[in-house]
């Protein structure tokens, strides 16, 4: 089973749902219970599970290098780059490498074969456990703008097609490309969001991407919950979707946050709360499978 | 001479010059002398990504020798100063203006990109 925690807007809290709910299920399940982290420009749930990250992989792309002693300016590379990671300029090819998708068509449409490509560490992989629980995590490296590569190897290191362990991936925020290829083959979307009317605008568009690009059964966690829960709840109902926990706005939980606690360590009776919201997820997965 | 001048509206002569380069809406290509001119969209307006690179290469492969616009980020002045490219900054005004202001030789030529990346897709 693999559930996908996103949010659409940022800071709403779906480590601290993803963390506190790997860590509380893999106490209690049967099969081994893996956390992921796929936030691969900020990856920070290790923050609160502190993992032993022993085994270590990079991730490398293919970037094209340009011989200059065979290139004739011609500037097909250039076209066939949707990019623009390259220009032709005073009879030279110019590479932008920050924008290189590492896509490989100018080095296949290069007519005087003046383009070759070079392997480049692009990310690392890490993986561990902390207590019971599995932990996997990718790390972008610095000065590269295109994540999915590494969030891709990372699922492809962990995630087996087929399994009967829990994988919880923690989505980055917003709702393109990265938290695309999160939830690419997921289970379960898990939409993790607050009273507020940034979280809600934003969960509408998770919410969409989801409807038009996935159709996984999902299900909403209002974090920060109080007196402006209406908000989520009226757009939960028009949407038919079920708002399975929220967990309280509260001083006291926000300060073990902020010291890298997990919540169910300082508010045990949480514990309870997140394997209800578990059972809530297997019940609508089994739902959306009949 | 060519001279290619970023715009914010397509107004002709009267048309306001752009201060960003690769997201501009429209080019204007006039002849210096002549001052026979085309206004173009701008093909990059819309890039995901590289807007300043496709911008000045667009520039470039319309074989304008000198560039006229507020600010120029650091990948399109590699491209333009790599196609020796002269790149003057404007200071706002008609697009007439600045080609007077150019032309009475006041305005700044940009020697080093005068704004960061990413400067213009706010």
């Amino acid at each position: 089973m693999v559930i996908t925690i996103a949010s659409g807007k940022g800071g709403t809290g779906k480590t601290t749902v993803a963390a506190n709910l790997a860590h509380t299920v893999a106490h209690k399940n049967a099969g081994t219970t893996w956390l992921v982290d796929c936030d691969v420009e900020a990856p920070n749930a290790a923050l609160f599970l502190n993992p032993d990250l022993v085994e270590k992989k990079t991730v490398e792309r293919q970037l094209p290098v340009i011989h200059q002693d065979k290139c004739t300016a011609c500037g097909e590379c250039v076209r066939a780059c949707e990019y623009n990671a390259l220009a032709v300029a005073g009879g030279k090819v110019l590479f932008f490498k920050e924008l290189c998708h590492a896509c490989g068509s100018c080095a296949l449409v290069c007519p005087q074969g003046a383009i070759t490509e070079k392997a480049e560490q692009v990310g690392m992989l890490e993986q561990g456990s902390s207590g019971d629980l599995r932990f996997a995590q990718g790390t972008l490296e610095v000065g590269f703008s295109s994540p999915t590569p590494v969030i891709r190897a990372l699922k492809k290191w962990v995630v087996p097609e087929k399994n009967t362990n829990t994988f919880i991936l923690d989505a980055s925020p917003g709702a393109s490309c990265p938290v695309v290829e999160t939830l690419r083959g997921s289970d379960f979307a898990l939409f993790v969001t607050e009273p507020t009317p940034f979280g809600l605008h934003d969960l509408k568009v998770v919410v969409e991407l989801n409807k038009k690009e996935f159709k996984l059964p999902a299900g909403i966690v209002i974090n920060k919950s109080g007196k402006n829960d209406r908000l989520i709840e009226d757009f939960a109902a028009e949407q038919e979707l079920p708002v399975l926990m929220r967990v309280p706005l509260s001083r006291h939980l926000a300060e073990a946050y902020s010291s890298g606690i997990l919540l169910v360590d300082v508010e045990p009776a949480l514990k309870e709360e997140f394997l209800g919201l578990f059972a809530g997820i297997q019940d609508c997965i089994n739902k959306g499978t009949v | 001479m060519k001279i290619a001048i970023s715009l914010e509206e397509d107004k002709g002569l009267d048309s306001p010059a752009s201060s960003v380069f690769g997201r501009c809406p429209f080019f204007m290509l006039i002849d210096a002398d002549s001052k026979k001119y085309e206004i173009h969209e701008n093909p990059a307006r819309q890039a995901t990504g590289g807007a300043g690179i496709q911008a000045a290469q667009w520039v470039l492969d319309q074989g304008a020798e000198i560039v006229i616009s507020g600010n120029l980020g650091p990948k399109a002045f590699s491209v333009l100063s790599a196609g020796q490219i002269g790149a003057y900054q404007h200071t706002g005004g008609i697009a007439e203006a600045v080609l007077q202001a150019f032309q009475d030789d006041v305005l700044t030529c940009l020697l080093a990109p005068n704004v960061d990346a990413h400067s213009g897709t706010a």
